[in-house]
């Protein structure tokens, strides 16, 4: 379950974080992986960490103007990474006629 | 016996590829179309294959009739391309090359339109127009590269007629070229200046042979060129606007000129398709190479 977001206005900076809990530290370091790669669209300004502890997801940006923008992106790629996870990891939700 | 499954998804096109040593097991592919007049968007398109990316991987399993565990490697598309579908595609690959526990290619687009069309054409050693809405190029393969012998300064040619298509609003579907295409064949005049009005009424399938006449008419003399500088004697044509059947006309009188033998593929593999993708990632492959996860972000350029 996610939580929401904090501003802690330091500096002028603005923060977001949030905790994504996954069933086990090996899905966790899958989504990590897969989302972590490609840069962010715009230069100078956001900054952007992913770090896994445990099974959960730390994702944390300073940057107000594109904060919005890159808070929603991340959040759709990472239910993509979800959905793919369920649609085709191998799971106790599996029956036979999902591929997997 | 190397299995690769490739994911294509850089413009509006989202297909993905099963290659097992050179023979297509499936290749399904889903386009975005947008209304007449209009172009498609980074962020719309990203989001189409993103609703659609899922069920186009189960089918082209399905149609191959593979599980997960048969497959080798995983390659997808790396770039050039438009940022927000490439990344969209990027991480859904990665995302199954680690389930599946396999290893991940990133491929460059061109290269896929290269090796597919040498796949199917069988032609050997091609001087290559590769021509799309989003490339333009003239390329030959010399020591142990693909180099750029001329390309367009501005715009690609798919492009210019897409763009050409949106101002008098000639549908996109199933693509505006082909519906260029299709008008300009109708098209008995043929006017030097691109202007035709009849009394209240306008004719527009002159100014569209006009267009193919006289884009498709540079194509040909830069391959030409290419040809003369490489002592080529093999055209091979790739991407979208290799379609077109008056650019592979025109080209082939050029070849039947010079003696030389023109190749070119239909719709299915002209067009960006999941399978170019897994046939470039089995050549990397082959030869040893792999995409380290931390390496595989994707690149406009």
């Amino acid at each position: 379950m996610a939580t929401g977001g904090d501003s802690n206005l330091e500096a002028g900076k603005l923060e977001f974080s949030l905790d994504v809990p996954f069933p086990s530290s090996h899905e966790a370091l899958i989504a990590l992986r897969s989302l972590s790669p490609d840069q962010e669209p715009r230069r100078g300004g956001i900054s952007k960490q992913l770090s896994v502890s445990g099974s959960t997801l730390r994702w944390s940006a300073d940057e107000a103007r594109i904060l919005r923008v890159s808070v929603s992106s991340f959040l759709d790629h990472l239910s993509l990474v979800i959905e793919t996870m369920e649609m085709f990891g191998p799971s106790l939700l599996c029956d036979a006629a999902q591929v997997c | 016996m190397t299995v690769v499954i490739g994911f294509e998804g850089s413009a509006n096109k989202i297909g993905v590829g099963i290659i097992r040593d050179g023979e297509v097991l499936s290749n399904p592919r889903r386009t975005y179309i947008t209304p007449p007049g209009q172009g498609f968007m980074p962020s719309d398109t990203a989001r189409h294959h993103r609703a659609v990316i899922l069920t186009v991987l189960k089918e082209a399993l399905e149609e191959a009739g593979l599980k997960p565990a048969d497959i080798d490697c995983v390659a997808y598309t790396k770039g050039p391309g438009m940022g927000a579908p490439l990344v969209t595609v990027a991480i859904v690959a990665r995302t199954v090359a680690q389930l599946w526990g396999k290893p991940l290619l990133g491929v460059n687009h061109c290269i896929g339109h290269i090796e597919m069309g040498r796949l199917i054409t069988k032609a050997s050693n091609p001087t290559v127009l590769y021509v799309s809405g989003g490339n333009t190029q003239v390329i030959a393969y010399s020591e142990r590269r693909y180099r750029i012998f001329g390309e367009t300064i501005d715009i690609a040619v798919g492009n210019c007629l897409d763009r050409f298509a949106r101002v008098i609003k000639i549908s996109n579907d199933p693509s505006p070229g082909y519906n260029i295409e299709q008008m300009a064949k109708t098209g008995t005049q043929y006017v030097e200046l691109p202007y035709t009005v009849k009394g209240m009424d306008v004719s527009f399938s002159g100014i569209l042979s006009y267009i193919e006449e006289t884009v498709f008419a540079m194509l040909v003399e830069i391959t030409e060129r290419a040809m003369a500088h490489c002592s080529s004697q093999e055209v091979l044509i790739v991407g979208g606007v290799g379609c077109n059947l008056r650019l592979q006309e025109m080209m082939g009188v050029m070849c039947e000129e010079r003696g030389a033998k023109l190749f070119a593929t239909d719709d299915r593999f002209c067009i960006d398709n999941g399978a170019m993708i897994a046939q470039a990632g089995w050549e990397m492959f082959q030869s040893g190479q792999v995409t380290e996860l931390e390496d595989s972000w994707i690149t406009q350029r």
